[in-house]
């Protein structure tokens, strides 16, 4: 079933998270699950390395916890995009968008 | 930046809570998991297990997430350092051994560089003392005069520090001692004589008052001193007001005018040319007044001159000015050509001097101790490491990245070191008072030897870099771990044995090597020091007792009158019961440098001044050469009868007699000194003596009596008086006749003769005993370290010893195979270490005295001691092996 999912290209899993929480912010689980949704399935996050990426984005100040309540009425840890995650997220978009308009010249030539 | 820091530091403080925030989390997530695994129909048990499957597990995770957090290096490092604290504290002799280890080698490197610290590095108490320049003259070239380096004359400094312009300030001075009366009783007070600029050559000022005057620097001028602070606190009570007061120095007075700060006592003689008699302390000093005229015949040249250069003034630039006065006077008193170069020396090279290489020769030696110590405690980790494999394989196992397995290991590493550099820090504050007391005097500045701030700091760089050094082979060995041999092997240690093994072969040769090199080292200075303490200086250093006599130039102003009063201490020591003899010379042996002459001698005439005879220049006594010693080899001594109105005669050295008249007999033969018109006839040959050093090689010399008006002066002369018993037995009595001839007289310097001698070998002694001390601490970390090898290697070999017990093999042929090993390593050592002795030793040529650096007869006996050692060391393991019994061995493992 995990067979047609495409491995993450390396750094992008940050990217991902980002552009998740740039929606809204969300927690944990939904992160995951938005990501896979979007993808429309293509692209699963790895289990075990969301929450270390979580740790890393929050220590970098690009996300920021929130307590609230989930859907089932429980306390869940909610990740908002700060001011500064949003600038990095539009970089990050604009390089990706150049590394894929190059890797695709290369990989395709008109 | 900001937030970062905000974020650690919550993480880090806020530990357990954040924790607890991860931990519900993660299990909220698994619950979101385990529902959608359940959704798409799985049963519970099947959803809860793809659920974890798919997670990956819990504890890996936190910790993934304790690193992105960036607490994780923290945390695992006191976690690091617990577990070492523990794994050292249940190992206790292992610890302790390697922490002593350790402390030896790190406490013997503090302590030899506080003392290079104290001697070599730290400031000189003087303004920008890197300004402070010794000028000192040299012979002409291929000219031997049994010293490098003499004295200025009065009129070349005069010359030279009117027209200098490299030199800001250009002080010249000399040594002198005083009797100093009034306020109580006599006393002798070691000092100089000065120029005016002398301090401010040096760049001190006094604590209180002032120097002297340009006026008080001229003859005739008006009579100032200026006192040492010791003086100042000992005689006169710190009294402030002594400053303006006029106190006795060899009975004329002098007006105190300034107070030196604490400390400031130079001129001192450690570091200073040993040809230039100065004290080894001075308290007091008084203007030189050097007159003004020019030279008279034979006006001797007697003076040291210190200069400070003027700003911005390199040494080469002072240098190159001297070089062109040399060139100035070889012009203007072509007689001279040849006589007139000087050199330039830094304060810091001069005061150093000799004890320089001296003490870099010790910090080698002590570093060869330290690479020894770590290579022993590499050993002993080596074998802890493949004890420990079973362990580490497992954690390895367990997923502990191999990162993490180097990094726990280097933790235990530092902690151990940390326990060496305190018990070092330790060894060390015991070693450097040892050697602040019982050091040799004549080493500059040793007595400012501390553990201060500079020696901790060190001691703790030096524990760093011991850790990083013994780390290195462990850590290698025990984290390589081939998993799949490992456990293949089901945890037998032939596996991961073998590559420690070598590794603690190869150590182990390196360690009998430098071992061997240490021990050679420290062979040859003894030895040296064994020739150097038999060496024949001419003289017999026992029972007798020797004193100084200054008479004041006041009361005791003519030469009849002198003459009279050493004739009479004479009569009065020689009644004296229990004296055997007595006699009264300029110096005595092993007492220093004396005067210095050149010669006429009628059988050699010559027209070249700089080709005339030199010899050293001596006043003595009838009676002199039986007091020291001295043995007569031709002719007679001075006697009674020889007075001013008799034949003038002298008597030469035994090295004079030689140069002069080589396979003629000197007796009878004339001789003249430039300051007297007539000749003198030699009436006697007395051995060579030594006077400074015991490594001198004997220079030609000449006795005049004290009776024929000898030059120059003879106001300070040396008392010998020869006892029938030990002479501090006779001191008392000694002193009283001095006091009933002359109640003013002080007697300066009471000492017996044998104590110029310890002096001279204080030395010479202080190094043997600390690099032979290394040398014996040397070869027994190399004995403990082949040992251990040698007990492990049995230990661990005990199944297949055994087997071979069991398949015939005879005890004598375990035996042999234990043994064999450890004399393989010896000799490789041994073979080793002959060859960096044979390269390295070779910088101790300076140190040894009457042996070669590569004397064979030395390296022979150290090699076989070493192997001889090597041999005991692995004999108890070796009968050990002997002893295994086929069915014990079996079961082990």
């Amino acid at each position: 079933m995990a067979a047609d999912r495409l491995a993450l290209p390396q750094g992008t899993l940050d990217l991902l998270i980002l552009r998740t929480l740039a929606l809204e912010p969300q927690h944990g689980w939904a992160i995951a699950e938005r990501v896979q949704q979007l993808s429309s399935d293509a692209l699963r996050i790895p289990q075990g390395s969301l929450y270390p990426a979580l740790h890393r984005l929050e220590r970098r100040g690009w996300i920021r916890p929130r307590w609230g309540t989930s859907e089932h009425n429980r306390r869940a840890k909610y990740y908002e995009l700060t001011p500064r995650g949003r600038r990095r997220l539009e970089a990050g978009r604009t390089a990706w968008r150049k590394i894929v308009a190059a890797v695709a010249s290369v990989l395709e030539p008109a | 930046m900001l937030s970062d820091l905000r974020f650690r530091l919550r993480a880090l403080l806020r530990r357990s809570a954040v924790d607890a925030e991860l931990d519900a989390e993660l299990r909220d997530h698994l619950g979101h998991l385990i529902a959608k695994h359940e959704a798409h129909g799985c049963s519970r048990e099947e959803a809860v297990r793809l659920a974890r499957l798919e997670f990956g597990g819990l504890d890996q995770i936190k910790d993934d997430c304790r690193d992105a957090r960036g607490i994780g290096v923290i945390d695992a490092t006191a976690q690091d350092v617990r577990y070492a604290a523990r794994v050292l504290g249940r190992d206790t002799v292992f610890t302790a051994i390697a922490a002593l280890t350790l402390a030896v080698g790190i406490g013997a490197s503090t302590t030899i560089f506080s003392v290079v610290d104290a001697v070599l590095l730290k400031p000189l108490p003087f303004a920008q003392a890197e300004r402070v320049v010794f000028p000192w003259r040299l012979p002409a070239d291929g000219f031997d005069l049994g010293f490098d380096i003499f004295p200025w004359h009065r009129v070349e400094f005069l010359t030279f520090a009117r027209q200098t312009r490299t030199f800001a300030r250009l002080g010249a001075f000399e040594g002198a001692s005083f009797n100093l009366t009034g306020d109580g009783d006599p006393a002798r007070v070691d000092g100089a004589r000065v120029s005016a600029a002398f301090f401010a050559a040096l760049g001190v000022e006094p604590r209180v008052g002032r120097t002297f005057s340009e006026q008080a620097d001229r003859p005739g001028g008006p009579r100032e001193t200026v006192i040492s602070d010791q003086l100042w606190r000992r005689r006169f009570g710190s009294d402030p007001a002594i400053v303006g007061r006029t106190v006795l120095l060899n009975g004329e007075a002098f007006t105190v005018v300034g107070i030196m700060p604490a400390g400031f006592a130079f001129p001192q003689s450690a570091g200073m040319p040993n040809v230039f008699p100065l004290p080894r302390e001075s308290s007091i000093w008084v203007p030189l007044a050097l007159p003004r005229g020019p030279a008279y015949r034979g006006e001797p040249s007697e003076l040291a001159v210190v200069g400070r250069l003027a700003r911005g003034v390199s040494l080469d630039a002072a240098q190159a000015e001297l070089d062109q006065f040399a060139e100035q006077l070889d012009r203007e008193i072509p007689r001279g050509r040849g006589w007139h170069r000087s050199r330039a020396v830094p304060i810091t090279q001069q005061l150093a001097g000799g004890t320089r290489r001296a003490l870099l020769l010790l910090l080698g030696a002590v570093g060869v101790l330290l690479l020894i110590a770590c290579s022993n405690v590499a050993n002993l980790l080596i074998t802890r490491a493949i004890a420990r494999a079973r362990e580490f394989t497992l954690r390895a196992a367990l997923g502990a990245g191999r990162g993490r397995l180097i990094r726990q290991l280097a933790t235990e590493h530092l902690v151990l070191a940390g326990l060496g550099c305190a018990g070092g820090l330790a060894v060390a504050s015991v070693g450097v008072a040892i050697v602040r007391t019982s050091g040799p005097a004549s080493v500059p500045r040793l007595a400012g030897a501390q553990l201060d701030a500079t020696a901790f700091l060190f001691a703790v760089a030096l524990a760093l870099a011991c850790a990083l050094l013994f780390s290195a082979a462990p850590v290698w060995t025990s984290t390589r771990h081939d998993l799949a041999a490992w456990l293949k092997d089901a945890g037998s240690r032939s596996v991961t044995s073998a590559r420690g093994l070598r590794a603690r072969s190869a150590l182990l040769v390196a360690e009998v090597a430098l071992a061997l090199v240490l021990a050679i080292a420290s062979g040859l200075l003894v030895r040296s020091f064994v020739r150097l303490a038999r060496v024949d200086a001419g003289f017999n250093p026992d029972r007798a007792l020797t004193f100084e006599l200054t008479l004041p130039s006041a009361s005791y102003a003519t030469e009849e009158r002198i003459v009279a009063l050493y004739s009479d201490v004479l009569d009065r020591l020689r009644a004296l019961p229990g004296v055997e003899s007595a006699g009264i010379a300029e110096t005595v042996p092993m007492g220093g440098a004396g005067e210095g002459t050149g010669l006429r001698i009628p059988d050699r005439p010559t027209t070249d001044d700089n080709a005339r005879p030199f010899a050293n220049y001596t006043i003595a006594s009838p009676g002199y050469f039986a007091a020291v010693g001295t043995p007569v080899l031709q002719g007679r001594t001075f006697a009674d009868t020889d007075t001013a109105t008799s034949l003038p005669v002298a008597i030469v050295s035994a090295a004079m007699a030689r140069k002069f008249w080589p396979g003629q007999n000197p007796i009878g033969r004339q001789v003249g000194v430039p300051i007297r018109p007539y000749d003198m006839t030699v009436v006697g040959v007395v051995a060579d003596v030594k006077h400074v050093s015991l490594r001198e090689e004997p220079a030609p010399e000449i006795y005049v009596p004290y009776t024929q008006k000898p030059w120059p002066s003879m106001q300070t002369m040396h008392v010998i008086v020869r006892t029938r018993t030990a002479p501090a037995s006779i001191t008392a009595a000694v002193r009283n006749a001095i006091r009933e001839i002359d109640p003013h007289l002080p007697l300066a310097r009471v000492a017996a003769l044998e104590t110029f001698v310890d002096e001279a070998l204080a030395q010479p002694r202080f190094s043997v005993l600390l690099v032979g001390g290394f040398g014996i601490v040397s070869l027994l970390l190399a004995c403990v370290g082949l040992y251990g090898a040698v007990s492990y290697s049995v230990a661990s070999r005990t199944r297949e010893l055994g087997v071979r017990v069991a398949l015939g093999a005879s005890p004598r042929r375990v035996f042999g195979l234990v043994l064999g090993q450890c004399v393989r390593i010896t000799v490789l050592g041994i073979a080793i270490g002959l060859g960096i002795a044979l390269l390295a030793l070779r910088v101790m040529e300076g140190f040894l005295y009457g042996i070669e650096p590569t004397d064979p007869a030395t390296f022979a006996a150290l090699s076989a001691l070493l192997l001889a050692v090597a041999l005991l060391a692995g004999y108890v393991p070796a009968r050990r092996a002997m002893r295994v019994d086929p069915l014990v061995a079996m079961r082990v493992e």
